[in-house]
C-alpha cells in the first residue's frame, strides 16, 4: 500500500486552425510544431516505457479540435511536407557545423525529425491519435475529453444548452474515435461554475479538475483540503490542483524549465541565419519563423546573443536531477500528508501538454525519468488517475466548487475584460439563436439539415476560449479577432437564411468544406430540456 | 497572330457568357446583402484585419470553388431589448445591454414626449442573495449613473458569495427610477475559506498549513510571459494563461 498517490494530468490542446483555402497558412504552424516537439517525443517517451516493462498510470486529455486536427487527411498531408522540409534543413546544418560546438546539437536534430518521420508515417499511419489509444489499451493513459471548441463554460452557462451542446460533441467526437465514452473531462482553463457538474453528469462524464481555490473555497470546507476528491451533490467529483508540484514545473524562477543547461527557445536559427540560407524553411513571403533548430542553452540571466552552445548530454543529466528533486518532494510531501489522512493523499499536478518538448525542450526526458524513479527507487507514491481513485476510494464530502479558472487572478478576468467583453454580446446571441432554432425544427432533414448543423458548428468555432485569450495577451490579436468574427457573422447569415427560407447551398458547401469539424455534428443537441424552453 | 486571334476571340466569348450566367446571381446576393446592410445601423467593430498573405486555392480534385470570404462585421445591435449580467470575479460584475426603439417609444408613451430627455440612464444594483426577488425585496441597492450612449458597464461590488441583479432605467429629477430593462442574478464567487464545516467531514487544520501559499494564476506565467514578447510562435498559453501581467514587470 502505497502512502499516497500523484495524479499527473497533461492537458493536450490547441485551437482548431485549418485553412484549406490557403496554401500555407502560418498559424497551421503551431500543430506542425506540437506534433514534432511535444506529442511525439511523449509519445516516444511512453514507447520506451512500455517496451521496458514499467508501469505507470498517466492522465490526458485529448481535446475535441486536437483529435479532429491530428485525424485531418489535409492537415497531415501538409505536416508530412512540413517534417520533409525540416529534415532537409537539418542536413544541410550537419554539414554547415561540422567541426563547431553546435555539430553534436545538429546530429541530434536531424535523428529527431527523421524518427518523428517514422512515428508519424510508419508507425501510425499518419494518425497520432491511434498512439494514443494504444497506450490507452494497453492500460497505461486514462483519456480524457475537454469541451468541444474549449469553449470557456463559466461564461456560456446563462445558456445552459450552448455548454450542454459543448460537451456533448465532445463526448461523441471522444467516443468515435477512442472506443468508448470519456470518464472525466478536463474542463477549458480550469473553467468551472456551479451548474457545470449536471451538464457533465448528464453526459455520463464522472470528475472534472478545478484550480486549488476551486476545491478550498467550495460551499462546504473540504475537510481534505485538496488532496482528496470531493462530489459536488450532482455525484461529480472535483479534484483540485496541488500549489507545490505545480510551482516546481510552471514557475519561470522556481521551475524547472529555466535551468542554465536547458535549450533556450529564443536563439532560432529561422532568426539567427543568413536570410538566403533560411529562406527556403520560413515563411514564403520571407518573414521569419521559428524553424525548431536551436543550438544555445539557456546560460542564466544573459542577453540573447551572450548565450552558449547547447549540450544535449548535459541537459539530460540534469532532467534526470530534476526529475528526482520532483519525486523527492512528492515523497516529503506524500509522508506527512499521510500521517494526517485516513486515507492516502492525492497530488493533483496538471500541465499543459505542450509545455512538454515544446517550451521546455527536455520535459518529455524529465517525465521519462520521473516515471522511471517513481517505478524502480521508491515506495511511497503510486501513478493513480482519477478513475482508479474514485474505485478505491468512492466515499467522499459533498460540496459545491468555487467558480473558478486557473487563469490570471484565479477568476473569469482573463476572458471578460476590456480586450475582449465585447465578444460575448455576440456569443450570447448567437447560442440563443441557435436553440431557437433547434426548438423550431425538431427533425429538419436535406439541406435545412445541413444549414441547422453547419450553424452549430459555426457558433461552437466562435466559442473558442482561445480567440477570447489572444486577445487578452496581445499578440496575434488580428487573427483572433477575425476567426471570431467570422464564425459568428457565418453563423448570423446561416440563421437568417434558415428563418427565410432561403438557403444558399454553394456558399453552405464552401463553409462546410472549410470548417468542417465534427462531421456527426447534431443541431438539436442545442434543444432546450422539456420544460426549459425559454430561448427565442 | 492568325491563330492567336480567334482563341483570344473564343476566350472573349467565354469571359462574357460566364458573366451573363454569374451576373445575376452575384446581382441578387448583393441586394440581399445591402438591404441587410441597411436594416443595421453602423457596425461597432470597425478594425481591420490583415489579409492572409498568398491565396491559392489548391489545384487539386472535386474541391468546391468559393471566393475568399468578405471581412466579417458583425452588427451593433440584434433588436432584442436585453440586459445580461456576468460575475467576473468575487468583486467585479459586466453588465452589457441593448434598448430598442420599441422600448423606448413605450416609454415615452407612457411618460410623455418629453420625459425621456428629462431622465437620464441609471443602473440600479440590488443585492438578492438568498432572496427571491420580485422587484422590491432586494436586501439593498446601489444606483450608477450611466451614459446615454454606454451600452455594458463594469461593477465594483466588492462582495463574494452575494447575488445580484441589475436594472437599467431612467432617473427622473425627482429620484423616481422607472426600469425598462431587468437582468438575470448572478453570484460572485467566494474569495475565502467557507466557514460551513460538516461533523463528520471536520476539516484538518494541519493539512491546510501545507498549502500556505496559495497563489492564483499559477499555471503558465513562463509560458505567457514569453508569448507577450514574440508573436508567431506556438502560443501554448492559450490553455493555461499564468499571471503575465504581474511577471511583466519583474
Amino acid at each position: 500500500m502505497p502512502k499516497g498517490y500523484l495524479c499527473l494530468v497533461l492537458h493536450a490542446h490547441l485551437p482548431y486552425v485549418r485553412h484549406p483555402e490557403h496554401e500555407f497558412f502560418l498559424e497551421e504552424k503551431w500543430l506542425f510544431e506540437a506534433i514534432t516537439e511535444t506529442y511525439i517525443p511523449l509519445i516516444q517517451v511512453f514507447e520506451h516505457l512500455i517496451r521496458d516493462g514499467i508501469r505507470f498510470r498517466l492522465t490526458v486529455t485529448l481535446s475535441p479540435p486536437l483529435i479532429s486536427m491530428l485525424t485531418d487527411p489535409l492537415l497531415q498531408e501538409r505536416y508530412v511536407r512540413h517534417l520533409a522540409k525540416l529534415i532537409e534543413l537539418a542536413e544541410k546544418e550537419e554539414g554547415r557545423t561540422y567541426g563547431s560546438p553546435f555539430h553534436e546539437t545538429a546530429l541530434m536534430y536531424k535523428k529527431r525529425f527523421q524518427e518523428a518521420m517514422t512515428v508519424f508515417c510508419d508507425r501510425y499511419g499518419r494518425n497520432l491519435v491511434s498512439a494514443f489509444k494504444y497506450f490507452q489499451d494497453a492500460g497505461r493513459l486514462e483519456l480524457i475529453t475537454c469541451a468541444a471548441t474549449h469553449g470557456y463554460l463559466p461564461l456560456m452557462m446563462l445558456f445552459p444548452e450552448a455548454v450542454r451542446a459543448q460537451i456533448r460533441a465532445a463526448v461523441e467526437l471522444h467516443t468515435r474515435h477512442l472506443g468508448g465514452p470519456p470518464h472525466g473531462i478536463w474542463l477549458p482553463e480550469c473553467g468551472y461554475a456551479p451548474g457545470v457538474d449536471e451538464i457533465l453528469k448528464e453526459n455520463g462524464l464522472k470528475f472534472f479538475f478545478t484550480d486549488t481555490h476551486g476545491l478550498l473555497y467550495a460551499s462546504r470546507r473540504p475537510r481534505f483540503g485538496i488532496f482528496a476528491p470531493i462530489y459536488c451533490p450532482s455525484g461529480v467529483a472535483a479534484f483540485g490542483r496541488d500549489v507545490e508540484s505545480s510551482k516546481q514545473v510552471w514557475s519561470s524562477q522556481e521551475g524547472y524549465p529555466g535551468d542554465y543547461d536547458y535549450r533556450e527557445f529564443y536563439r532560432d536559427i529561422g532568426y539567427d541565419l543568413d536570410y538566403e540560407y533560411i529562406k527556403p524553411y520560413i515563411h514564403p513571403d520571407g518573414i521569419r519563423t521559428h524553424t525548431g533548430i536551436k543550438y544555445y542553452k539557456i546560460t542564466g540571466r544573459v542577453d540573447l546573443s551572450q548565450k552558449e552552445p547547447y549540450n544535449p548530454r548535459r541537459a539530460e543529466e540534469k532532467a534526470a536531477i530534476h526529475a528526482g528533486n520532483f519525486m523527492f518532494n512528492r515523497q516529503h510531501q506524500v509522508r506527512y500528508l499521510a500521517g494526517l489522512m485516513d486515507r492516502p493523499p492525492v497530488i493533483v499536478a496538471p500541465y499543459d501538454a505542450e509545455l512538454f518538448g515544446h517550451w521546455w525542450f527536455e520535459g518529455p526526458l524529465w517525465l521519462e525519468y520521473l516515471i522511471r524513479k517513481i517505478a524502480f527507487d521508491q515506495d511511497d507514491i503510486e501513478m493513480i488517475t482519477p478513475s482508479d481513485y474514485l474505485q478505491r476510494h468512492p466515499c467522499n464530502q459533498v460540496a459545491v466548487p468555487c467558480s473558478s479558472s486557473w487563469g490570471n487572478k484565479g477568476y473569469h478576468e482573463v476572458w471578460l475584460c476590456g480586450a475582449n467583453d465585447w465578444i460575448y454580446r455576440h456569443l450570447h446571441m448567437a447560442a440563443s439563436r441557435m436553440t431557437a432554432l433547434a426548438n423550431r425544427h425538431q427533425s429538419a432533414g436535406g439541406l435545412l439539415k445541413r444549414a441547422l448543423n453547419q450553424a452549430a458548428r459555426e457558433l461552437m468555432l466562435a466559442q473558442s476560449s482561445d480567440w477570447a485569450f489572444i486577445m487578452s495577451t496581445g499578440t496575434m490579436v488580428d487573427y483572433a479577432i477575425k476567426r471570431t468574427k467570422t464564425h459568428v457573422s457565418n453563423f448570423l447569415r446561416l440563421y437568417e437564411e434558415i428563418e427565410g427560407n432561403k438557403i444558399d447551398e454553394g456558399w453552405l458547401s464552401a463553409l462546410e468544406y472549410r470548417n468542417n469539424i465534427f462531421p456527426d455534428i447534431d443541431y438539436r443537441w442545442y434543444q432546450s430540456k422539456p420544460g426549459q424552453a425559454k430561448a427565442g | 497572330m492568325n491563330v492567336l486571334f480567334p482563341l483570344l476571340f473564343l476566350a472573349l466569348i467565354l469571359v462574357l457568357a460566364a458573366g451573363i450566367f454569374l451576373w445575376p446571381a452575384r446581382r441578387s446576393r448583393l441586394q440581399v446583402k445591402k438591404k441587410e446592410f441597411d436594416a443595421l445601423p453602423r457596425p461597432l467593430f470597425m478594425q481591420e484585419t490583415a489579409e492572409e498573405p498568398g491565396l491559392h486555392i489548391p489545384a487539386s480534385t472535386a474541391r468546391p470553388v468559393f471566393s475568399p470570404p468578405p471581412e466579417p462585421q458583425l452588427p451593433r445591435k440584434y433588436g432584442v431589448d436585453r440586459l445580461v449580467l456576468m460575475a467576473r470575479d468575487p468583486h467585479w460584475l459586466y453588465a452589457y445591454w441593448e434598448i430598442t426603439a420599441t422600448k423606448q417609444e413605450e416609454f415615452i408613451n407612457s411618460y410623455g414626449p418629453a420625459a425621456w430627455s428629462a431622465t437620464h440612464p441609471v443602473l440600479r444594483v440590488y443585492d438578492v442573495t438568498g432572496v427571491d426577488f420580485d422587484g422590491k425585496n432586494a436586501n439593498s441597492y446601489m444606483d450608477i449613473p450611466v451614459g446615454e450612449d454606454t451600452e455594458n458597464w463594469y461593477i465594483e461590488v466588492g462582495q463574494p458569495d452575494r447575488s445580484f441583479c441589475v436594472d437599467l432605467g431612467r432617473m427622473f429629477p425627482d429620484g423616481r427610477f422607472v426600469t425598462l430593462l431587468r437582468s438575470n442574478t448572478v453570484t460572485t464567487p467566494r474569495a475565502s475559506l467557507s466557514d460551513r464545516l460538516d461533523e463528520e467531514w471536520m476539516w484538518i487544520e494541519g493539512l491546510y498549513r501545507t498549502i500556505s501559499r496559495l497563489q492564483y494564476g499559477t499555471s503558465s506565467p513562463l509560458i505567457v510571459e514569453e508569448l507577450a514578447v514574440r508573436a508567431g510562435a506556438l502560443p501554448l498559453g492559450i490553455s493555461s494563461p499564468g499571471n503575465w501581467e504581474n511577471r511583466r514587470e519583474t
